[in-house]
């Protein structure tokens, strides 16, 4: 049986409307998109995997990994290829953000050198699969290519003895023959 | 019926007041507070971030980048997309305008560039017969010849072979420049506030200026001339004495040396790359230890006047430096200022020195040259 109600049909002022707040909702969620200059990481999860990256590669006559841009690289990488691993970033950071607060009161950025090497081994044992992650992810961005990232100015391939670029020549001409 | 109208013609409206409004608002925004505006797109603050720690901070992001409404929509359609992509760079097609607006603060900088071998464009360097008769064009050559095109050879130029006749093929490519400014300038780059250039000049070494760098086109990233290598170089079994200076390791990218041949003396022996190989120029002879910027101008490469800033007018020998027989003086000399020695004109012993007294007392009167 048709219904004899009609359809309640929008008026021009709540059309209008409704498309100034969605408007203003679009801005504002632009707004709120601002990670500052991360790509997924948030400040406070950065800090935590800088402390526990530069335990893995620390600092010595060449950079640390994060000195060497290996932040860059994972937060890249989670923003695009990794998307998959997010997860295990996101409670892996917060459980080691924990263990620091809960062991020593502060957060891991905080710790000194020996605390924050006990909280890593304390990671390691508890939640391996997120410290495999980053180790493995803190090699690839100490190592790999630079342009993903990591190894800024090619650091680590100099730390090797590549030089890179490297200094490679062509046979076009015989410059002893004649001209300058 | 005419109600649907009606919502089409206000959305309709609606949506130019959007776009006109938001093109000219979103450009005033942007302009406003050296590129700010355009950092509140997450994506883009890295870059803003590292430029406000440059030299160019006080430049707003539009005063070099070229922002029409193509690009603007562009940029749109990627953030909300999300299809950024993992480097933010400069494409290839941005390039000449990008160089073009560099005219507009550093004028003499780019006329001396414009003057100079440097300034050749990818007609010239990729459909040259000469070269191209001879040798066959590879990607590798875009290494240094085109480090901005971002496809590969068989993109730029056909036909791909030794007959020719060879033609650009990418549009709007043919008179650009193959090696514009930041071919060797790092523009968004972290360092201090660079000083006028004469208050740069440096009594204890070669002042460095910081925006030299080597544009990689494998990585799309800088190196910063102080992290380039500088090789050790041989003539025959003897290691060459090499400048150290920082910026002819620039120099080198392009300009550098081949590993030996294989069968010849140099492999045979293990000596190491020999000087003057490939496209090497490292000074030997008279003239070793001496950087590359010591005598070319770092723009238009040009030597002229270039011997008076070590030499006196006459040499040991009693004749005027620029005058000898080096292709200094002469392209077709038979002795490449790079390398000339003294014994390659005195093949029977080096006289002693026989200073004219003009030249005795020019040296009592300069500056450090009195003893």
């Amino acid at each position: 049986m048709p219904s004899s109600k009609k359809p309640k049909r929008m008026t021009r002022r709540q059309f209008v409307a409704a498309g100034t707040m969605g408007c203003a909702a679009l801005a504002v969620g632009c707004k709120e998109g601002n990670h500052g200059n991360w790509d997924f990481l948030n400040d406070a999860q950065a800090r935590t995997l800088t402390a526990i990256c530069d335990q893995i590669v620390p600092e010595d006559d060449f950079p640390s990994a994060s000195q060497a841009g290996v932040l860059t690289y994972i937060d890249k990488q989670l923003a695009r290829h990794y998307r998959r691993h997010r997860d295990i970033y996101r409670d892996g950071l917060a459980q080691a953000g924990a263990m620091s607060r809960e062991r020593f009161g502060q957060e891991p950025a905080a710790l000194a050198a020996p605390q924050m090497a006990e909280l890593t081994s304390a990671i390691e044992k508890q939640n391996r699969k997120f410290f495999d992650l980053v180790r493995s992810h803190t090699f690839e961005g100490y190592y790999g290519a630079p342009r993903h990232g990591g190894n800024r100015n090619a650091v680590s391939w100099r730390m090797l003895g590549m030089a890179e670029p490297p200094v490679n020549g062509r046979a076009q001409y015989d410059l002893r023959k004649g001209s300058a | 019926m005419k109600r649907f109208f009606k919502f089409a013609a206000i959305a309709a409206g609606i949506a130019v007041l959007l776009a006109v409004g938001g093109t000219y608002g979103a450009s005033y925004y942007y302009t406003s507070q050296y590129g700010q505006g355009c950092a509140s797109c997450h994506e883009m603050a890295t870059c803003v971030s590292v430029v406000h720690s440059a030299p160019h901070r006080t430049v707003g992001c539009m005063e070099c980048h070229e922002a029409s409404l193509a690009t603007k929509l562009r940029h749109m359609r990627i953030h909300i997309f999300g299809t950024i992509p993992e480097n933010i760079r400069l494409r290839d097609v941005d390039v000449p305008a990008i160089a073009e607006n560099c005219k507009t603060c550093h004028q003499h900088e780019y006329a001396s560039w414009h003057a100079g071998p440097h300034s050749v464009t990818y007609s010239q360097v990729f459909a040259d017969p000469v070269h191209n008769s001879k040798r066959m064009l590879m990607d590798d050559c875009l290494r240094c010849h085109g480090m901005y095109f971002s496809g590969s050879i068989r993109d730029l130029v056909k036909p791909l072979n030794t007959k020719g006749p060879w033609r650009i093929i990418r549009s709007g490519f043919a008179d650009q420049a193959a090696m514009p400014c930041m071919a060797c300038h790092q523009i968004h780059r972290e360092g201090t506030q660079e000083t006028k250039a004469a208050s740069r000049i440096s009594v204890a070494g070669a002042a460095v200026p910081e925006s030299l760098a080597f544009y990689d086109r494998r990585e799309t990233l800088h190196f910063a001339a102080a992290t380039l290598s500088i090789p050790q170089l041989h003539d025959g079994a003897r290691a060459v004495t090499i400048s150290q200076d920082p910026r002819q390791a620039l120099c080198y990218q392009c300009h550098a040396p081949r590993d030996p041949e294989t069968g010849s003396v140099a492999a045979a022996n293990a000596w190491g790359p020999q000087v003057g190989s490939g496209d090497d120029r490292t000074p030997m002879g008279v003239h070793e230890g001496i950087s590359c910027v010591s005598c070319h101008d770092g723009h238009n490469e040009n030597t002229r006047a270039s011997c008076k800033t070590c030499h006196p007018q006459m040499s040991h020998c009693g004749i005027d430096v620029e005058r000898m027989d080096t292709t200094y003086a002469s392209a077709s000399s038979l002795h490449n200022i790079h390398w000339v020695k003294c014994a390659d004109c005195h093949q029977h012993g080096i006289p002693k020195p026989k200073t004219p007294a003009a030249v005795k007392a020019k040296l009592r009167t300069t500056p450090g040259m009195n003893g």
